[in-house]
């Protein structure tokens, strides 16, 4: 039984869930989809969007720009929210921004509340703060519904169920229903909605994330091609919505152009199935919509990010292009990084999120092939960055070995006296050259050199040199 | 007060941060836009095909409501979630489906039921027909925007959405669309706009494409003209 003890809350090692991961070849053969079929679509769909890669300058543009002065969006998107007869809240932290949702449901008296998938939500584990006062939290959207059942934590940002079968999902759905449903797909979508449904009827109030929020309006954007987020901002009487500071772009003229490249990022669609524009509670007369809306703006790291040569990572519209693109992803899957964000964008944002030190392997978890800058919508430098993080960890004084920092000073002395160099060449080609000259390459390394040589050999010194090759033989031809 | 730090917080992030603005390149005003290239409605009709709808091109109002007969029957439909919408008045929907014995639930109807009972009624219905604020070429999609008369569910709880557009409501690009809520003046907007490109998809079981999960498993676009 492959380990699937991905538990919403904790963490994970890279090494460890990595080498699991691999060994694990249900998780194996679905990965591989991601870049046959996926792949082909995007690809498709990028090609019917002319000049495509101004387009996502543009978003890049808008991005940036908006950054440069949040504090303004943010006021104006207040204004705007508030003018539209919605609350607003500023949260610092996860820890705030959950009281806050708190606050609003237990002045409702809910018991019940239906949520759309939100990354944000997960970030700050605001189920787990819910369900700890008793209130019952229903994720809808299918894969998170599923992964809620199990008690696992999503392992991609799109499709947060990417790593079950259907075997599995079977096996989980069979829970609830009481009974053994077969492995059909469209029986086990059949079953969720219509469990689901029910709790759509009961709830008294809807969470969302947001994917955009236009400033000047006061509207947010919701995504989805289920349905679902449509279902929890229609049906509930109360409506909460929550986003990173981030989240905010100035203008409704600038939407277009975020959704052109969205979903074709995403999942290789032009358009995602339903997007909504949601400005304020129902209007008067109306009979669906939320009769209240209530706005969460959270912070959570991100100032101290934007202020940051690491900025640019705030651009991320979590579409999981990168995700697909990665050839390291498409080993591992989504659990291995750890944290709520996995993928090329998850190895920068989670040691920005929780610190370098606890997550000292993920910016090593790339090869910097850039596959990932590539498919991003937004241009983000993603490989840029991992290099940043690494030039920091260097600079960490918890992350410091002081064997490596010892390995690495007898290098450079090495390398500024050429006799030194001459030398240490010398007597590798005379010892390891010649004891290797057959196979020339090294199956274990000694000591903590072993973690090289754990995953792949070492390559043996020659056992004649260039230099002495060039002098005898090399000169002459 | 946590919203006055919050913000100065942000001010002073959003400074610092502007040293490490990326370098940009300029884009020209009209990169982005698409449009249809050629007829509105072939390609509408294309489009939706494409996007696992389907579609369907009648000459006039006639032709829609006869061929409205086959999908009820599709849908086995007894009762109908409709807009209220001048094109459906001049299709005669309401009298239609009284003659066919169909429950209309409408919008004066609903709105005199209490809450449960008012959503479970919503909730009952087989089939949802509206209009649209504007369709889009380019993408198959339809904008509908929410009114009383015109509720975000007809589009959303029953199995099957019917959508009937004529020819003037096709716009070549979501660009286009965009245009329509600027000029009815952004103070304005719907508390609800949502795009519609297609039936309810989901990729989350091995990522294989199944429809219907939430939304309606069945989009049937009608155009007119
Ligand atoms: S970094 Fe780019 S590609 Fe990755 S999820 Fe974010 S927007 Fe998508």
């Amino acid at each position: 039984m492959p380990k699937t003890d991905y538990i919403r809350e904790t963490h994970h090692e890279f090494l460890d869930a990595s080498a699991d991961a691999l060994a694990n070849q249900g998780l194996q053969q679905i990965l591989g989809r991601l870049g046959d079929s996926l792949g082909k679509k995007n690809r498709e769909a990028w090609e019917q969007l002319p000049n495509s890669d101004l387009v996502r300058e543009r978003a890049r543009t808008i991005k940036d720009e908006t950054l440069a002065e949040l504090d303004k969006h943010l006021e104006t998107l207040e204004r705007s929210v508030l003018a539209r007869g919605g609350k607003v809240y500023f949260a610092d932290d996860g820890e705030e921004a959950c009281r806050q949702v708190i606050d609003i449901i237990q002045a409702k008296g809910a018991k019940k509340v239906v949520k759309s998938k939100s990354m944000t939500t997960e970030e700050i584990h605001l189920n787990h703060a819910l369900e700890v006062l008793g209130i019952e939290t229903v994720e809808t959207d299918l894969g998170e519904y599923i992964i809620q059942l199990a008690g696992h934590r999503p392992s991609h940002i799109v499709g947060p169920a990417l790593h079950l079968s259907a075997k599995e999902v079977a096996e989980i759905l069979s829970m609830p229903a009481g009974e053994t449903l077969p492995v059909e797909r469209e029986v086990l979508a059949g079953f969720a909605r219509k469990q689901l449904r029910m709790n759509f009827a009961q709830a008294d109030v809807g969470i969302s994330g947001v994917n955009f929020a236009v400033a000047e309006t006061g509207t947010i954007v919701l995504i989805s091609n289920e349905g679902n987020a449509r279902l929890t901002t229609a049906l509930p009487k109360t409506h909460i919505a929550i986003m990173g500071m981030e989240k905010v772009i100035p203008k409704l003229a600038d939407l277009p152009y975020f959704l052109k490249v969205l979903a074709r990022a995403a999942t290789g669609q032009k358009l995602s199935v339903y997007t909504s524009l949601i400005t304020g509670a129902r209007h008067e007369g109306e009979l669906d919509g939320a009769e209240e809306f209530h706005l969460i703006i959270l912070d959570n790291g991100r100032s101290k990010i934007l202020g940051s040569p690491l900025r640019e990572s705030l651009f991320c519209i979590r579409c999981g292009a990168c995700l697909n693109a990665c050839p390291i992803y498409r080993s591992v899957g989504g659990h291995a990084y750890g944290g709520v964000y996995a993928g090329p964008i998850g190895a920068v944002l989670t040691p920005l999120y929780d610190g370098l030190a606890a997550n000292k392997h993920l910016p090593h978890a790339s090869s910097l092939c850039g596959a990932c800058q590539a498919a991003c919508p937004v241009k983000i430098q993603i490989p840029e960055m991992l290099i940043q993080l690494r030039e920091q960890m260097h600079h960490e004084p918890a992350l410091k070995s002081p064997l490596e920092s010892l390995a690495y000073r007898m290098w450079a002395i090495t390398l500024r006296r050429p006799w030194m160099y001459r030398l240490g060449s010398w007597l590798a080609s005379r010892t390891l050259g010649w004891w290797k000259q057959n196979d020339r390459w090294l199956k274990r390394l000694p000591g903590k050199l072993h973690g090289w040589t754990q995953k792949r050999d070492f390559p043996a010194p020659a056992p004649t040199r260039f230099r002495d090759w060039w002098d005898k033989e090399g000169k002459q031809s | 007060m946590s919203r006055e730090s919050f913000l100065s917080r942000v001010r002073q992030a959003a400074q610092a941060g502007r040293a490490f603005r990326v370098h940009l390149q300029p884009v020209p005003p009209d990169v982005g836009y698409v449009g249809a290239n050629g007829d509105l409605c072939d390609k509408m009709a294309e489009e939706v095909d494409a996007v696992g709808g389907r579609a369907f091109r009648v000459p006039d109002l006639l032709a829609a409501r006869e061929l409205l007969v086959t999908l009820l029957e599709e849908a086995s439909a007894k009762s109908a979630l409709c807009w209220e919408h001048d094109l459906l008045t001049r299709l005669g929907l309401v009298e239609f489906l009284q003659s066919r014995g169909i429950v209309r639930h409408s919008y004066e109807s609903l709105s005199k039921l209490e809450f449960p009972s008012q959503r479970q009624s919503m909730l009952a219905c087989d089939i949802g027909i509206s209009s649209v604020d504007c369709a889009i070429a380019e993408t198959g999609t339809l904008m509908v925007c929410s009114r009383p008369g015109q509720e975000r569910v007809a589009s959303l709880l029953p199995p099957m959405h019917v959508a009937i557009v004529e020819r003037q409501q096709i716009v070549p690009d979501l660009i286009d669309a965009f245009a329509i809520l600027h000029q009815r003046g952004l103070e304005n907007l719907p508390s609800n706009t949502t795009l519609i490109t297609g039936p309810s998809k989901t990729g989350d079981i091995e990522l294989q494409l199944t429809t219907g999960v939430h939304g309606p498993k069945h989009w049937r676009v009608i155009l007119v003209g």
